[in-house]
């Protein structure tokens, strides 16, 4: 990106014009008295003539450069280093089969849990500034899908690759906010959070819920936790002999140990049972984990007065070679 | 200009001029233009040397010694000096404007003119007539004139050759010669030249600049039109140019020329860049041979 340094200066462009009105009362100022010019009408007329004009043009050229030149043109385009100092947050996100359930609706579509929590979340990195991010999903397993960057495009790119099933089948939320704190523990940050995200109950893995809420707490770290799904029943697409049919299941939220784990760490619990509700408690954590963030920010500029000037003084110079000689114009 | 810096510059035109009217074309002058006629005017008592031819011998006879006849030529010409001064005479590239060199010229005129005891009139000018003044006599006439001449300021930039002709017709019934100091950049004024030429004597006496001929290279040079205040960027540098002016004006100086000789008008070409004593003489030359 090409910008001024003191684009003030840019105000002195205002000359040109007047330049322009100078030159060009000048060139009528002065001339040789001849008796007729009754015989130049009907005579060709060389081309050096255009170029006699073209001069003064060109001299305004060389004082918009100048001008350009003076205002100091930079390139910013090397961002070396920012400091940022936001909080850090780590999206838990359930891919467990059940949320493949598809009690949510997306402009009047019906969509499967995980796409509209693709969605929401990514308003919400949207939403962020100078906050690192990192991803874990889990299901059966939990794994870092992505660590705590501040390369936003990367952290959606990886949301945008989310699968159901792609960590397995079952739900463990154990799990998941271990390797939530395993990944946010080291870290000196002034504020570190998760967002769980998950529509089942814990029925694998090796640290229970409650455990881990008490590493989470022991690490200083607040966990939100989100419930999904509607109440009683929710649809699923299954293919069966006969075609594909929606099944009616019941939804099997662990309401009590979200409730437990967030109180547990600071956080607070919330239930998502549509799309607006999902995305007003997105908000709403958003708005929770505001901080004011300094942001030091070194941009290296390169001067580019040189590519302004040196064209100038090059068609300057040619200018004033010309008007004395191959274009030299008498009086 | 103010009232002495005119005598002055008058004096010294006299003072120059003085010289060529009384001696190199004193006799030409006269024999180019001739009066009417010999008009006698006394019988006196023969002294030795005069021409036995114009001894009146009833006179002799009657009186017993011999007397002889005197004849005087009938001159009272008109002299009318129609002085150009448009703007296209503010352009000269040699020692003097073509608006000066037509002022001298009128002066010269005017020198010879008093010289021969001819009246001299003058009428002044541009696209109107902006002086007039009618024929007289006698040496004081003369400075006025060309006082006139000298310090006149011009009123309008453009020129209208047809007018003055016009104007010398109206207020001249008797057949004067008339010089027409000009440089003729003008137009449709063929017909009332030829006209003129009929009732009096025309005389073009044609005023040019080298530069009006051929342009030198010297690179762009600005042009400005001194009548009509255009202004025209010119490349002289442009060999085809210059070549191509050198022809355009050629060809108008031959036609004007021509319009001038199928006319029946004697033309006296003075340039800016030459004497105008050799064109003066070899103009009075060629009038004596032809009367």
């Amino acid at each position: 990106m090409i910008r001024f340094a003191e684009p003030w200066l840019l105000i002195a462009l205002v000359i040109v014009p007047l330049m322009m009105l100078y030159e060009w009362k000048r060139a009528g100022s002065s001339r040789i008295r001849f008796s007729s010019l009754e015989l130049f009408k009907g005579l060709k007329h060389s081309r050096s003539l255009f170029w006699r004009k073209v001069l003064p043009v060109m001299r305004c050229l060389v004082m918009c450069l100048f001008i350009m030149a003076l205002a100091r043109p930079q390139s910013g385009t090397r961002t070396t280093e920012i400091i940022t100092e936001g909080v850090d947050i780590m999206l838990c996100l359930d891919t467990s089969g059940s949320m493949n359930a598809l009690d949510f609706t997306l402009n009047n579509k019906r969509v499967n849990r995980l796409q509209v929590v693709k969605k929401v979340v990514n308003e919400f990195i949207h939403g962020r500034q100078n906050d690192r991010m990192g991803m874990v999903v889990f299901a059966e397993e939990a794994f870092t899908q992505c660590p705590l960057t501040l390369d936003y495009g990367v952290l959606l790119s990886f949301l945008d690759s989310l699968e159901i099933g792609m960590a397995g089948d079952s739900t463990a939320i154990g799990s998941a906010i271990a390797t939530c704190v395993k990944r946010l523990k080291d870290l000196k940050s002034k504020s570190k959070t998760i967002i769980l995200l998950t529509d089942g109950r814990n029925n694998t893995g090796t640290i229970s819920p409650a455990t881990a809420a008490d590493i989470a707490k022991t690490c200083n770290i607040k966990v939100y936790t989100i419930g999904v799904g509607t109440e009683g029943e929710a649809p699923f697409l299954v293919d069966s002999l006969f075609g594909k049919r929606y099944v009616y299941q019941k939804v099997d939220l662990d309401e009590e140990t979200l409730q437990e784990i967030a109180q547990k760490t600071g956080g607070t619990y919330f239930r998502a049972t549509n799309t607006e509700a999902l995305k007003t408690i997105y908000q709403q954590i958003d708005k929770m984990e505001k901080t004011e963030a300094k942001v030091k920010e070194y941009m290296e500029y390169e001067e580019l007065f040189a590519y302004f000037l040196i064209p100038g003084l090059c068609l300057l110079l040619a200018e004033i070679v010309l008007a004395n000689t191959k274009l030299r114009k008498i009086p | 200009m103010i009232q002495k810096e005119i005598l002055h510059k008058i004096q010294k035109i006299h003072i120059r001029t003085n010289h060529l009217v009384n001696d190199i074309f004193a006799g030409e002058y006269e024999s180019a233009f001739r009066g009417r006629g010999m008009e006698f005017e006394e019988v006196r008592g023969y002294n030795p040397g005069d021409d036995i031819r114009d001894i009146d011998w009833n006179v002799t006879a009657r009186m017993g010694h011999p007397f002889i006849k005197v004849y005087r030529e009938e001159r009272e010409l008109t002299i009318m000096l129609l002085v150009d001064v448009s703007s296209s005479g503010l352009f000269g590239t040699e020692k003097q404007f073509k608006n000066e060199l037509s002022a001298e010229m009128a002066s010269v005129m005017a020198f010879a003119a008093i010289r021969s005891n001819d009246k001299v009139g003058l009428i002044i000018f541009s696209d109107h007539v902006e002086k007039y003044i009618p024929p007289k006599k006698g040496r004081g006439h003369v400075w006025r004139v060309i006082k006139e001449v000298l310090e006149h300021r011009p009123r309008s930039t453009r020129t209208d050759i047809g007018a003055a002709l016009h104007y010398l017709n109206t207020v001249c019934r008797r057949r004067a010669i008339a010089f027409l100091i000009s440089d003729f950049i003008a137009r449709d004024y063929e017909k009332l030249l030829r006209i003129t030429n009929k009732k009096h004597d025309v005389i073009a006496v044609h005023i040019s600049d080298p530069r009006e001929r051929e342009l030198p290279d010297v690179g762009i040079a600005e042009l400005e039109d001194a009548e009509k205040g255009e202004t025209l960027l010119v490349d002289t540098a442009d060999a085809g140019l210059r070549s191509a002016f050198k022809n355009a004006s050629e060809k108008l100086f031959q036609e004007r020329l021509h319009m001038f000789r199928s006319a029946g008008i004697d033309c006296m070409d003075i340039r800016t860049n030459a004497p105008y004593i050799d064109a003066m003489l070899k103009f009075f030359r060629m009038r004596e041979k032809r009367l």
